[in-house]
């Protein structure tokens, strides 16, 4: 790890102030940044932590919605939420191990949008919304690929917002070593149809399957899915598993989550 | 015992040391080496009945760790091939470490 300096602002306004300076960079709970640094693979010159914002901290029910503070973690998540949104406090419940859970921010992990991270999934299937200091964004327009957000520079995810699905559920095949999903696919459906959002499988980052989202938005059985099939270009091809396994990982994790939905 | 079993289930599931063509290793760090751990493995039950002491020492100890690490990848990988030909597929060999990967291609080429 390099030198570096850290300032630790308790408002959103100090925070995007400190951000200013050049290659300064936000610091959520560290826990995909601080192995970079540690490997050296980054090396700022200063970090603004931002898990000293109270007002970016806490989990609050807005009508039908729950909003989730960016700097919010995920053993916060997974606690709060295991009665009122049970397929998103499980999410989290499965991210990393306790003390990823207990440092690890959604904020932090929607900002980096690593193509196997579990949030991204979650987000895309809800029709979250994303809150920084400066706008509202869709998650559809979000997620733009690996490791790529509509977030300008110096940007801050201060919130994510999630409609409450009337049923959902969320599935994921964990790559052996790191327990990141293989493949994880969260299954929503909505008033107006069904949402299918699947993460660790494309190139591309997460994806929606509309194909699956038309079949089950018709019929929500996993029998639905009969006939269908994932193309498997375009799919992760690793050491832990080809395009093709991934494609038909998508297919039988989407049915279970349709079967287990809650 | 239980750590021997440990390990050689590990090579029979999970441990590969993996290159690519360019002979960089793949698995350099434990987010891709796949290091057995507690929730991998089931509880045992050792069977101590038939003890052979050790004629040469007054204690009738000997050395017994790699006894589990020997045992355990046959058994394992013996198991998923009697599985996988009671399910009607005609596989008798995968290579170690038996991956879900690799069990589903070869029941995709059986």
């Amino acid at each position: 790890m390099y030198a570096f300096d850290i300032e630790r602002p308790t408002t959103v306004a100090e925070a995007v102030n400190a951000l200013k300076t050049d290659e300064a960079q936000p610091l959520g709970g560290g826990q995909t940044l601080i192995p970079t640094l540690k490997a050296r693979l980054a090396a700022p010159s200063k970090l603004v932590s931002l898990s000293a914002i109270a007002e970016m901290i806490g989990i609050s029910r807005e009508g039908s919605t729950i909003r989730i503070g960016g700097a919010t973690t995920h053993g916060q998540v997974a606690t709060e939420l295991a009665e009122s949104y049970p397929a998103l406090g499980y999410l989290a419940s499965k991210i990393g191990d306790p003390a990823v859970r207990n440092r690890g921010t959604i904020g932090g992990s929607v900002a980096n949008n690593d193509p196997a991270a579990c949030y991204p999934a979650a987000c895309l299937a809800s029709g979250a919304t994303i809150t920084t200091n400066t706008r509202d964004i869709a998650a559809d327009d979000f997620f733009l690929g690996m490791f790529e957000t509509a977030l300008e520079e110096d940007e801050i995810v201060t919130a994510v917002t999630f409609p409450v699905p009337e049923k959902a559920d969320y599935q994921k095949f964990e790559q052996p070593a790191s327990r990141f999903p293989l493949v994880g696919v969260f299954v929503a459906k909505h008033d107006d149809g069904v949402r299918v959002a699947v993460t660790g499988a494309s190139e591309s980052g997460v994806f929606r399957w509309t194909e699956a989202e038309e079949a089950l938005s018709a019929d929500f059985s996993a029998g639905a899915l009969d006939g269908l099939s994932v193309d498997a270009d375009g799919m992760i091809t690793d050491l832990h598993g080809d395009g093709a396994y991934r494609a038909h990982l998508i297919k039988v994790l989407t049915g279970r989550a349709v079967t287990a939905s809650r | 015992m239980h750590g021997g079993l440990g390990q050689g289930i590990g090579q029979a599931l999970l441990e590969a040391a993996r290159y690519n063509e360019d002979g960089q290793l793949e698995s350099a760090s434990y987010m891709d080496y796949a290091m057995p751990r507690a929730d991998d493995l089931p509880f045992y039950i050792v069977d101590h009945s038939q003890g052979t002491p050790c004629t040469h020492n007054p204690l009738g100890a000997k050395g017994c760790g790699e006894a589990g690490a020997i045992g355990s990848p046959p058994t394992v990988v013996n198991a998923v091939i009697d599985a996988l030909q009671s399910g009607g597929k005609n596989v008798t060999h995968i290579d170690m470490p038996l991956t879900p990967h690799r069990v589903w291609s070869a029941m995709n080429n059986a």
